[in-house]
């Protein structure tokens, strides 16, 4: 009997501090930089965060589907406009996060031009790895940008798709791959991978990193000041310091 | 068929159909040899050997592929000693079928190591009586005692291999007509709002073939068994 | 023909030592269960192998720990014929009577075949499978599967105990026919004292891994 009140009394307690913790399903891209983003938050405000990293695709399935999650911060507004149109997040709490660019990785520290020329040469037969070019968007963002400047027919043969953009930089960072289609944000973190050219920004649609509560979240009052502390100057360092890019453009 | 499917949806149908045969066909003389090693003998390590042979079914599928990334991939020891020699695994539809062969391998070897077993050790001896060869004892007597259980494990080594994916697409990627299998496809549509329609036709038509996979094996090795059996 | 057999098994529960010699003819083993007879078999098939000892047949040394011989099964020249027939359930009849020429590599010889099966009169089953035989048939069969593979010795482990008394009394005069003209060594375990008094050239008992008496017919 007493085992049984010690026991019931663990389970409340644990639902008790469930109250003071807010659930971030976020792209699978931001892990590094929300990781850290994450802690500063626990250390300044005593509550703890959460997140379930994945795929675009995955987690807003998930929310949609009902997943307990308080915030959802999708790699593109695709996802987020899924989202929205189920009601599954509270559209006005609805903000650009951030912003990445597009670049070419490369193995080795060199700079290539974006012309059909050097990119044949820095090539010499091998392959460039990208994300899934109709799913993924890093993916979809790369091709877009190819066929912007003229050079997704004849790259077309040379492209491998990996099934999110970790895993085309694994292929450049194994060497099986020469060059690779990547964010500048994957670079960055990446000591064996060095940005050979970056895509220019109209070659490509913007990349934002959508963020919103949920409608579970909008009910939490944790949630609400971690949705606040995401624009905060910290968080905004932190990105910046990862690789990513404040929305004006300007880097932090 | 055409208009229910587009080019390369039947493109990765037929894909995941030419893999899966050749990870199958190529796969069965070692599933048939390790299978009757097990079955048969005791000897230091086979424990090892048997753990060896089930990884690829406890290990995640990714991590199997990372695996064979970094042994048969261009800069891998068996990779680039294979490149040599002219053959090119990596990023082909070889190192696809090499993908599904070692995750369905596991599955394979266990039904047939179970109709190994099955078959009466006394037979094999009275063929020794009789003057017959370790090896002849093996072909005439305990393979074709054992085809039943050959069958089966074919079957479901083949039916694995065409929903293999992860080990795949992280080994060789996803390269339209070489490397992206049905599975592929289904995952690239699921990764875009309003594509699960078009992964829904491609799943039921994966479950038709796993089905008939399933259900064709199930009636051969009851027919061989019934041949082996003489009823 | 002869065989001779000198060896020494240690076994959980006793030392199976025995030292005999089979002429051509029945040499029969009796015993209770547990005796060690189907193991002094299994050590003449090479299934098994004892501790130290020798045993040969007609200069042909089959196994010998001072020489350090050990023949495997398949190279013993051995007609072993089992309590259940053990015929191969895949193949026909008239396969299982071939294989032991097969595996051998000897000449088909259709005629003796012929003889053989018109012996044993097993002619009208030669494209059954064994599980479409009645139990005598099947030990007819495994007989002529024996005989076929040339032997120069045959074993038979209590090779009529699974058959009812007609059957035996069916399959008997084979046995007697194979003692009669063959000029090999045939050792044939049973328990049954009937059939040993009627089959047996020779006759030893087999207790606790020792043989216990000897006692011929002549």
């Amino acid at each position: 009997m007493r085992f049984f009140a010690v026991f019931l009394y663990l389970v409340i307690t644990s639902s008790v501090a469930q109250a003071d913790r807010v659930t971030v399903f976020a792209a699978a891209s931001l892990k590094n930089a929300m990781d850290e983003i994450g802690l500063a938050f626990e250390e300044k405000y005593a509550h703890t965060v959460v997140f379930n990293f994945a795929g675009s695709s995955q987690i807003a399935r998930q929310v949609i589907a009902g997943a307990p999650a308080d915030l959802l911060i999708t790699a593109n507004a695709l996802w987020m406009d899924e989202a929205d149109e189920m009601s599954s997040i509270a559209s006005e709490s609805r903000f650009d996060l951030v912003s990445n660019q597009l670049v070419l990785a490369s193995s080795k520290a060199q700079t290539i031009t974006l012309d059909y020329e050097s990119l044949q040469q820095s090539l010499s037969g091998g392959r460039v790895a990208m994300a899934l070019v109709d799913a993924v968007p890093a993916g979809m963002y790369g091709k877009q940008a190819l066929e912007h400047l003229g050079l997704w027919d004849a790259l077309e043969p040379s492209i491998i798709q990996a099934d999110n953009v970790r895993a085309a930089l694994r292929f450049l960072t194994l060497g099986e791959t020469p060059l690779a289609i990547v964010y500048r944000s994957d670079v960055i973190s990446e000591p064996k991978a060095y940005i050979a050219a970056t895509f220019p920004e109209e070659s490509h649609p913007a990349i934002r990193y959508p963020a919103a509560l949920t409608e579970r979240g909008v009910t939490s009052k944790v949630a609400v000041m971690f949705h606040t502390y995401l624009k905060s100057r910290d968080a905004r360092a932190i990105l910046s310091r990862h690789g990513f890019l404040a929305i004006d453009g300007v880097q932090g | 068929m055409t208009d229910w499917l587009s080019p390369p949806e039947i493109e990765a149908v037929l894909l995941s159909l030419k893999v899966a045969f050749w990870a199958t066909i190529v796969s069965l003389p070692f599933g048939i040899v390790v299978g009757f090693v097990l079955a048969r003998y005791e000897f230091p390590g086979k424990h090892l050997l048997n753990g060896l042979v089930h990884l690829p079914l406890i290990l995640p599928p990714v991590v199997t592929g990372f695996i064979l990334l970094k042994l048969f991939g261009t800069q891998g020891p068996i990779g680039s000693a294979l490149e040599e020699l002219g053959i090119v695994i990596a990023f082909s539809w070889s190192g696809a079928a090499l993908a599904a062969a070692i995750m369905a391998f596991p599955l394979m070897v266990r039904a047939i190591r179970l109709s190994f077993e099955a078959v009466d050790v006394r037979l094999e001896e009275t063929a020794r009586s009789l003057g017959a060869h370790r090896f002849q004892v093996f072909c005439i007597i305990s393979l074709p005692l054992a085809l039943p259980g050959v069958v089966t494990g074919s079957i479901l080594a083949f039916a694995k291999a065409i929903g293999e994916f992860g080990a795949t697409i992280t080994f060789v990627s996803n390269i339209p007509g070489e490397t992206r299998t049905l599975p592929s496809a289904v995952y690239s549509f699921m990764q875009v709002p309003g594509g699960e329609e078009s992964a829904y036709r491609l799943v039921i038509l994966a479950v038709i073939v796993s089905m008939t996979a399933l259900l064709l094996s199930e009636w051969l090795a009851k027919r061989v068994k019934t041949v082996v059996e003489g009823r | 023909m002869s065989l001779s057999v000198d060896f020494k098994l240690s076994l959980p529960d006793f030392d199976l030592k025995v030292a005999f010699d089979a002429p051509t003819g029945i040499t029969a083993l009796s015993g209770h269960s547990g005796a060690g007879k189907t193991t002094l078999i299994n050590v003449l098939a090479g299934l098994v192998t004892p501790d130290y000892g020798h045993i040969e047949t007609d200069g042909r040394v089959l196994f010998s720990s001072a020489l350090k011989v050990n023949l495997k099964p398949e190279e013993r020249h051995i007609g072993y014929i089992f309590q259940d027939a053990r015929l191969f359930p895949h193949l026909t009849v008239l396969q299982n009577l071939k294989c032991g020429r097969w595996f051998r590599r000897l000449p088909m010889n259709p005629s003796t075949i012929e003889e053989i099966v018109t012996l044993l009169g097993i002619d009208h089953v030669l494209s059954r499978r064994p599980s479409q035989l009645s139990g005598g048939e099947k030990q007819r069969v495994a007989i002529g599967r024996a005989l076929l593979s040339e032997p120069e010795v045959i074993l038979a482990d209590e090779p009529l105990s699974s058959l009812d008394s007609d059957r035996k009394k069916e399959i008997l005069p084979y046995f007697e026919m194979l003692r009669d003209q063959m000029s090999i060594p045939i050792v044939y375990v049973s328990h049954d004292a009937d059939e040993v008094t009627r089959l047996a050239t020779t006759h030893f008992e087999l207790a606790h891994g020792k043989i216990h008496s000897e006692s011929s017919d002549s």
